[in-house]
C-alpha cells in the first residue's frame, strides 16, 4: 500500500521523521518496504495485516507504537459512532447475512457535485489515484485512511417507491449482467454477490428479482452511479465475505481497492466509523444534510480476549523481558489489557475489534517481540542433543554413488523434472510446455551428453561423463533413480540403500568464485613443436598464450615424446569469444601469431 | 588431459556441507515425497483452503488427482517427520534437515525457476527458542563461510506455519568474507517458531513442546556464495557450469 508521509501526519501531533526514518521503523518493527519515492512508501501489508493495516489509520497506530509517537485523539472512537437517525426512506434487506454480515448506508439530500479541494486531490494524486469529484474522491478517501470501503449511488436512479427506495443483496443469477462504473460489461454468476434494487422486480434474467445495481464490494454499477446532476446520494458502507469476494475478483479478473480490502477480511464494526466519516466529509465538501442512516447488523462481532504469561513471552523468545517491557508494548499498541494475577504476571488483552489476527497467546508474543525489537533477541545456541541425529540410508547411499561416480571421472548434473511425455502431468503450468513429469532420467542425460560433447575442447576432457541423481514418477510411485552416461552408453538404476551409523567425510566444493562463461562456440587447433631438449612444456606454452591473445581460452599439452636429442610437444588451443561466434579466419589469424612465435624461438613446427 | 576426477553439482556440494554442519548440532537429514498431497503441504500447515495465503505460493496441480500437487516448500516434511515420529512413540526434541526439491509454477528468468532447492530446519523440544534459532543460523553461517564473521539479523514478517514470523538477513564481515558480500545485510531466509496448530496437527502437544524452524533457498545461497548470475545453470546439466566446482 502507498502511503504519504504528508497524509500519515494528519494522524500525528507531532512533526513526524524522515520518510527514511518511517521506513526503516516499519522494515524492523512491522512490514517490509518495497520502495520510498518523494515522501510515498510502498508498505508491503503481510496478510494476517491486511485486516487493518491497508489504511493509514493502520500504519499510523503501528508507527506510533514503534516510535513512540502520540496520535491525534480522535473525536469518536471506532466503536461509539451513533448512526442516527434512522430513516425510512431507504429499506436494507440481505439474502445471506453469513456473506454479508453488516450494510450501513446513509441517505444524504441536496448535495452539490464538483470538483475536489486541492489538499484531497493532491492526497489522492500523491498515492496514485485520480480524482473524480468530491462525493467520490470523499469515499475513496475514507477507505484509504481508515480502510473501509464505501460506494455511492444516485439516489434518484434507484426507484421509488411509496416513498422508499429499497437495496436488497443477494446472489447473482446465472449469466446476469451488469455495466460498471469503468463502463466494462460484466457477466456474472452465482457465485457471486450483487447489491440489486429492491424496487425493479422483474429485471433479473430470471425475470423475478431486482436489477444489480453494484458487483458486492468489488465495483458500483454505471446506471446508478454519481454524475453532476446528482443531489441526492445513498452512501454504503457494508462488510463482505472475504472469500467471496476474492473469488468474484479472481473470476472476474476485477481487482479493486475494495476488493483487495474485503478479501482480506475486515471488520464489521468498521462500517459505522467509515459511514459517519464519509457522511462528515462529504456534508463538508459538498453540503447537502443527512435524511438518516439504516444499519443491518443482525450479529455483531464478539469481543476476544486473549491471555499470554511473562513467563511464556520469555519461553518462546528465548529473552528475559520485565512485566513493565511487557506492558510497555501493549500500551504502545493501544491493546486494553489487564493483569490477572500480580504473581505470575498473567496478562489479560482485550483484542481491539480490527485486529482479527490477534487470536492466540502466540500472537501477542510476536506484539512484543516485534515492537521491543527482534535485536533484542539473545543469540543462544541450542543445548546439546541428547541422542546421536540419524544418519539417512537414502542421502548416505547417494552420497556414496557420488563419491564412486566422480571418482571414475563422472560429474553430476541436474536436469528438470518437467518432460514431454510421462505418466503423470500437472495441470497448470505456465507457458503449458512440457507438463509431464519425467517417468526416467537416460532422456534427460542423453540429452545432456550430446550437449557437452560439442564442447569437450573447451572444458579439455578426453571423453564426456555425467551421472544424475533424481526423482522420477514411474507405475505410481515416486522413485530415485541414478543415471550415468559417457560414449558408450546412458543407463539408470535404482539408487540403492546402504545404511550406516556415521556418515564419511567427503570433499566440498574448494571453488571461490564461479566465472561466467560464454555462450558462442569455441574453435579447437593443435599445434605439435619440435623443440630442445632443455625446453619445458611450460615455456613453449607461455610463448603461445601470449602469441595468440585474448580469444585462447584454454591450451593444454595433450602429447609428448622424445627422439634423439629433441622433443616433440603437441598443445591444443581452443579459442571463443564472449560476444560473437568465430570464424575459421579469426583462428587461422591467431594461429599464423603464434606460428611465427614459436619460429622466432627457433622451435620448429611439424 | 586435466582432471580424472569428476565434479559435484553446487548443490549437492552446499547440501553436503550443510548437512555436515546440523549433524554435529544433532539435526538428522529428513525426507518427503515431491509429490504431495494438500493436507501436508498447505492444510496441516495452518494454509487453509481459501485463504489468501494460498494464494503467496504459484502451485503446480496434478492433472486428474485432485488433492495432489508438487510441494511448493520442503515444510510439508515438518508434518511428515512429526507424524511418523509420534506414530513410533517418539517424543520431541526433534531436530531435523530437509534439504529437496521444490516447485513454483512461474515463469522462468535469471533469478526464478519452476524448480529449486530448499532446505527446511526444524527443531522442536520444550525449551526451544527463538533465541535458539538466531544461534543455530549464526553458527551455520559461521561455519558455512569459514573464517568470516557472520551477524544475523531477524525482521518481522508472516508465514502461517509459524508465529512469531521472522525474515532472517545475514551480513558478513571481515577478511574472509566472500568480497562481493563483505559488509552488506543480505536476506536470507523465512523462519519462524512452530505454529501451535502446526503441532497440534502432526500429533505434538503445543503445550508441552515449542520449536522454530526455518526454510533457506540453496539455489540462491550458491548464486551469493559463489557469484552465480543465472539461476538456470543450476538444471542446465552444463559443465561449462558444473565443472567450475
Amino acid at each position: 500500500m502507498k502511503v504519504s508521509r504528508n497524509w500519515l501526519q494528519t494522524f500525528f501531533e507531532k512533526s513526524l521523521p524522515s520518510s527514511q526514518t518511517l521506513a526503516d521503523a516499519l522494515t524492523f518493527h512491522a512490514f517490509e518496504i518495497e520502495s520510498v519515492e518523494n515522501d510515498v512508501l510502498d508498505v508491503k501489508v503481510t496478510p494476517n495485516r491486511g485486516h487493518d493495516c491497508l489504511s493509514y489509520r493502520g500504519i499510523a497506530k503501528e508507527l506510533s507504537a514503534i516510535l513512540n509517537l502520540p496520535l491525534v485523539p480522535h473525536p469518536y472512537g471506532i466503536t461509539d459512532v451513533s448512526l442516527e437517525p434512522k430513516t425510512n426512506a431507504l429499506k436494507v434487506t440481505i439474502e445471506n447475512p453469513q456473506l454479508c454480515p453488516r450494510f450501513s448506508a446513509a441517505y444524504i439530500n441536496g448535495v452539490r457535485v464538483g470538483p475536489s479541494p486541492d489538499w484531497l486531490r493532491t492526497a489522492l494524486e500523491s498515492i496514485g489515484q485520480k480524482s473524480i469529484n468530491n462525493i467520490v474522491d470523499a469515499t475513496n478517501y475514507v477507505m484509504f485512511n481508515i480502510g473501509q470501503p464505501l460506494h455511492a449511488f444516485d439516489a434518484a436512479k434507484l426507484v421509488e417507491k411509496e416513498g422508499v427506495r429499497a437495496l436488497h443483496v443477494r446472489m447473482a443469477e446465472k449469466e446476469e449482467k451488469m455495466l460498471g462504473l469503468d463502463d466494462k460489461e460484466y457477466s456474472l454468476a452465482p457465485s457471486m454477490l450483487v447489491i440489486t434494487d429492491g424496487n425493479t422486480l422483474g429485471h433479473s434474467p430470471t425475470g423475478e428479482l431486482g436489477e444489480a445495481v453494484s458487483i458486492a464490494g468489488i465495483k458500483g454499477g454505471k446506471p446508478t452511479g454519481i454524475d453532476e446532476n446528482t443531489t441526492g446520494i445513498i452512501l454504503e458502507a457494508a462488510n463482505w465475505d472475504g472469500v467471496t469476494i476474492r473469488k468474484t475478483s479472481q473470476a472476474l479478473k476485477l481487482r479493486t481497492d475494495a476488493s483487495d480490502r474485503f478479501q482480506q477480511v475486515i471488520s464489521p464494526e468498521l462500517t459505522a466509523y467509515g459511514l459517519k466519516a464519509a457522511t462528515d466529509l462529504i456534508i463538508k465538501l459538498a453540503g447537502g444534510e443527512v435524511a438518516g442512516f439504516v444499519d443491518e447488523y443482525p450479529s455483531p462481532q464478539e469481543r476476544r480476549q486473549v491471555t499470554v504469561s511473562t513467563q511464556k513471552v520469555n519461553k518462546v523468545l528465548g529473552t528475559k523481558f520485565s512485566d513493565a517491557d511487557i506492558a510497555d508494548v501493549f500500551t504502545r499498541l493501544g491493546l486494553p489489557f489487564t493483569k490477572t494475577s500480580e504473581m505470575s504476571s498473567h496478562w489479560a488483552v482485550d483484542i481491539p475489534f480490527e485486529r482479527l489476527d490477534l487470536v492466540i497467546p502466540e500472537d501477542l508474543i510476536e506484539e512484543v517481540a516485534r515492537i521491543v525489537g527482534y535485536d533484542k533477541i539473545p543469540t543462544a545456541e541450542l543445548s546439546p542433543f541428547e541422542d546421536k541425529p540419524m544418519v539417512n540410508a537414502n542421502f548416505y547411499t547417494a552420497e556414496k554413488t557420488r563419491e564412486e561416480l566422480m571418482h571414475n571421472g563422472y560429474s553430476e548434473v541436474c536436469t528438470s523434472v518437467f518432460v514431454d511425455k510421462g505418466e503423470r502431468a500437472v495441470a497448470n503450468k505456465v507457458g503449458g510446455e512440457r507438463p509431464y513429469l519425467r517417468s526416467k532420467l537416460v532422456d534427460g542425460l542423453k540429452d545432456a551428453l550430446e550437449r557437452n560433447v560439442r564442447n569437450k575442447d573447451l572444458l579439455g576432457l578426453k571423453e564426456v561423463k555425467l551421472f544424475e541423481i533424481g526423482t522420477v514418477w514411474k507405475e505410481g510411485k515416486e522413485v530415485t533413480l541414478v543415471c550415468t552416461a559417457d560414449e558408450s552408453g546412458v543407463a539408470e538404476k535404482a539408487l540403492g540403500e546402504e545404511s550406516s551409523d556415521a556418515y564419511e567425510d567427503l570433499p566440498v566444493s574448494t571453488t571461490e568464485r564461479y566465472q561466467p562463461f560464454s555462450k558462442y562456440p569455441s574453435i579447437a587447433r593443435d599445434i605439435a613443436l619440435w623443440v630442445s631438449a632443455g625446453t619445458t612444456p611450460e615455456d613453449v606454452l607461455a610463448t603461445i598464450r601470449k602469441a595468440a591473445g585474448e580469444l585462447l581460452v584454454r591450451s593444454e599439452k595433450f602429447d609428448e615424446f622424445k627422439k634423439d636429442e629433441k622433443l616433440s610437444l603437441a598443445f591444443r588451443l581452443v579459442f571463443q569469444s564472449f560476444d560473437r561466434t568465430l570464424t575459421d579466419e579469426d583462428a587461422n589469424s591467431r594461429m599464423s601469431s603464434v606460428n611465427t612465435a614459436v619460429e622466432k624461438e627457433g622451435w620448429k613446427v611439424r | 588431459m586435466s582432471d580424472a576426477r569428476g565434479h559435484l553439482h553446487p548443490i549437492s556440494s552446499l547440501i553436503r556441507e550443510a548437512n555436515a554442519i546440523f549433524y554435529r548440532m544433532g539435526f538428522s537429514y529428513a525426507e518427503g515425497p515431491l509429490l504431495e498431497d494438500e493436507w501436508h503441504n498447505f492444510d496441516a500447515l495452518n494454509v487453509p483452503k481459501d485463504h489468501p495465503a494460498r494464494d503467496m505460493q504459484d502451485t503446480f496441480f496434478i492433472k486428474d488427482e485432485p488433492g495432489f500437487v508438487l510441494r511448493t516448500h520442503t515444510s510439508n516434511v515438518q508434518i511428515r517427520y512429526m507424524e511418523s515420529q509420534i506414530k513410533k512413540g517418539i517424543k520431541p526434541p526433534y531436530r531435523i534437515i530437509v534439504p529437496g526439491k521444490v516447485f513454483r509454477n512461474e515463469a522462468t528468468d535469471m533469478t526464478h525457476e519452476a524448480e529449486f532447492f530448499q532446505m527446511e530446519g526444524l527443531a522442536v523440544g520444550e525449551d526451544v527458542s527463538l533465541a535458539n534459532l538466531k544461534g543455530t543460523l549464526a553458527r551455520f553461517f559461521q561455519e558455512l563461510f569459514r573464517g568470516a564473521d557472520v551477524e544475523i539479523r531477524f525482521r518481522p514478517s508472516f508465514f502461517p506455519f509459524t508465529e512469531p514470523s521472522v525474515e532472517v538477513d545475514m551480513r558478513i564481515t571481515g577478511a574472509n568474507a566472500p568480497e562481493k558480500l563483505r559488509d552488506r545485510w543480505i536476506e536470507m531466509m523465512g523462519a519462524g517458531m512452530v505454529h501451535p496448530q502446526v503441532l497440534k496437527n502432526a500429533g505434538v502437544d503445543p503445550d508441552t513442546y515449542q520449536g522454530f524452524a526455518f526454510g533457506i533457498g540453496l539455489d540462491r545461497l550458491a548464486m551469493l556464495r559463489w557469484g552465480i548470475d543465472d539461476i538456470r545453470l543450476m538444471h542446465s546439466a552444463d559443465l561449462r557450469f558444473v565443472n567450475q566446482f
